[in-house]
């Protein structure tokens, strides 16, 4: 017998409304704390439920969020997830990824501006990144050969990273010293580390963002250098080009440029 | 030689078990919500404990018995990451962790009711007929039933039945429910479909008022539990066996001890070990 159709949709539907209401009811009750009417219930054990799925989104966050749950205060804290939880239907069946719905949330709300935090959505970006870069899917090293001109070769970087730009300096300044006063233009390397798996984070100017943004595209770094000596007004091509080769050694001994391409 | 008690993999004690041979578990369990798409660090850590050890998979979001419609994507990445890692079991609960397209990562009790059966039993087939294996659910602990209409054990007793699913059977669960809704543990275990069992759960719990055990994963097994066990070994047929242990992790020996403990208890009555690979 045919059961579903080909989008995977029962053809039949066997459940009755009225069942469909009592597990609707006391998973909205899980969500919201809202007093359920459920039917038969051992009413003094209900709250184990409520307690036990809040507990659970809750302890995920502050996993996620250490410095941001330390930062805000205990009410707000506990009153930002509770509205979450309550309001936000989370999508993802991997726990691990849920506190991204959350940032989203956050974003969306646009709670940095009700709160008056005005770093918090970079502050939650930062946070979530270190632990997505972490446990990002391996992305496969290309081939790349030890000895090679950084001028006309492809220089070759470590795939496993996010280039992103803040308004904030959540990745250098603690939350509690002024940071809202610090409003600007900052760029931030997160990488992998292929031995170990730890992440690293570099802070960059723009000059080095737009370098590594030019070798992500297989751009070689004479004509990257051309291109910021004119972009930038420079106009001092063999100091750029100092700045630039010191900078990618750096980036050689952290082990983010891995060689040439071969 | 232990052949048939696992232990479930936890991330806090990874490294230990992989690098130390205090704890000899015959198999490890995991999750693949946990690690489906996870690369770097614990990518290296899972294949190399794929490579110590022969895997089971017991699941936490597939939400067999909720009211929507099953999340067939979800249940194509289970597959490949079975596939990938060669393992045999898939078990998960039969409880609902997501309704109304919100996910909720943790277990709510199904109402006991007919028409539940048939949209359970109906959902089991489609994920069965997508993973090509039979799905394995387990008895969930459960802290007040919701507009029941059946008892639990011809609940539990209709879905594997007329799914031809298999059964988990969580001793330690049964023994929590007995205590928690007043029956007596061995006769429910006599009245589930115990030719179906084809794995077996035991944990510890806590007892948190004179009416109440939670089922916490994060004490030692009690005697009461391993006695229970003990009954229902003579009961079904050789399987394995998983010690899950989630919180308050212990020294490892502790853990072996109680793996120890389960072996003792099966070696003198199940003839042929059950080889997990």
């Amino acid at each position: 017998m045919l059961l579903f159709q080909k989008n995977g949709k029962p053809i039949m539907q066997l459940l009755k409304e009225d069942t469909h209401t009592q597990q609707a009811r006391l998973a909205d009750y899980c969500r919201t704390g809202n007093t359920p009417n459920l039917i038969d219930i051992k009413q003094d054990n209900l709250y184990q439920y409520r307690r036990l799925v809040f507990n659970i989104a809750s302890d995920t966050l502050e996993t996620a969020y250490p410095i941001t749950y330390s930062f805000l205060p205990q009410n707000v804290w506990e009153k930002l997830v509770y509205d979450y939880f309550a309001e936000h239907k989370c999508q993802t069946t991997q726990v691990w990824r849920m506190p991204l719905e959350f940032y989203d949330y956050c974003k969306e709300k646009n709670l940095q501006e009700t709160l008056g935090v005005p770093f918090l959505n970079d502050l939650l970006y930062f946070e979530w990144l270190e632990l997505d870069v972490h446990t990002m899917e391996d992305i496969a090293y290309p081939k790349t050969k030890e000895i090679g001109s950084w001028l006309t070769d492809v220089i070759v970087l470590n795939p496993e990273h996010k280039l992103i730009q803040l308004s904030y300096p959540v990745h250098t300044t603690a939350p509690t010293e002024n940071l809202d006063e610090k409003k600007g233009n900052y760029f931030l390397l997160i990488y992998r580390e292929k031995q170990t798996g730890n992440v690293q984070f570099i802070d960059l100017s723009m000059l080095y963002v737009f370098i590594i943004e030019n070798i992500i595209n297989g751009i070689t770094l004479n004509i990257i250098l051309e291109e910021a000596n004119t972009l930038l007004q420079i106009n001092d091509i063999d100091l750029l080009t100092q700045h630039a080769l010191t900078f990618l050694e750096d980036l050689k001994q952290r082990e983010f440029v891995l060689g040439f391409l071969s | 030689m232990n052949h048939s008690i696992g232990i479930g993999f936890r991330k806090d004690f990874a490294e230990e078990l992989l690098n130390t041979n205090d704890l000899k578990p015959a198999f490890i369990e995991l999750a693949p919500e946990n690690w489906i798409g996870m690369g770097g660090y614990w990518k290296k850590e899972l294949d190399k404990a794929a490579e110590k050890f022969p895997i089971t998979c017991h699941g936490l979001s597939l939400s067999i018995g909720s009211p929507d419609e099953v999340d067939v994507n979800f249940v194509k990445q289970v597959k490949q990451f079975l596939k990938h890692y060669n393992v045999k079991i898939y078990s998960e609960h039969l409880s609902y962790s997501k309704c109304d397209n919100a996910h909720l990562y943790d277990l709510l009790p199904i109402p006991f009711r007919e028409d539940a059966v048939k949209h359970i039993v109906q959902r089991i087939k489609q994920v069965q007929d997508i993973l090509e294996m039979p799905l394995v659910l387990e008895n969930v602990s459960y802290y007040t039933s919701v507009a029941a209409q059946m008892k639990e054990e011809e609940f539990i007793s209709a879905i594997v039945n007329e799914s031809g699913c298999n059964m988990l059977l969580d001793v330690n669960n049964v023994y929590v429910n007995a205590f928690n809704h007043n029956y007596n543990a061995k006769e429910f275990i006599k009245k589930l479909p115990l030719h179906k069992v084809a794995y077996v759960h035991i944990a510890g719990h806590e007892q948190v008022s004179d009416t109440l055990i939670i089922d916490t994963h994060g004490q030692a097994v009690i005697d009461p539990v391993f006695e229970l066990f003990d009954y229902a070994s003579d009961l079904i047929k050789p399987v394995p066996v998983l010690l899950e242990r989630d919180f308050n992790i212990p020294e490892l020996s502790e853990l072996q001890n109680e793996i120890n403990r389960l072996d003792a208890i099966v070696s003198k009555k199940w003839q042929t070990n059950y080889a997990i690979a």
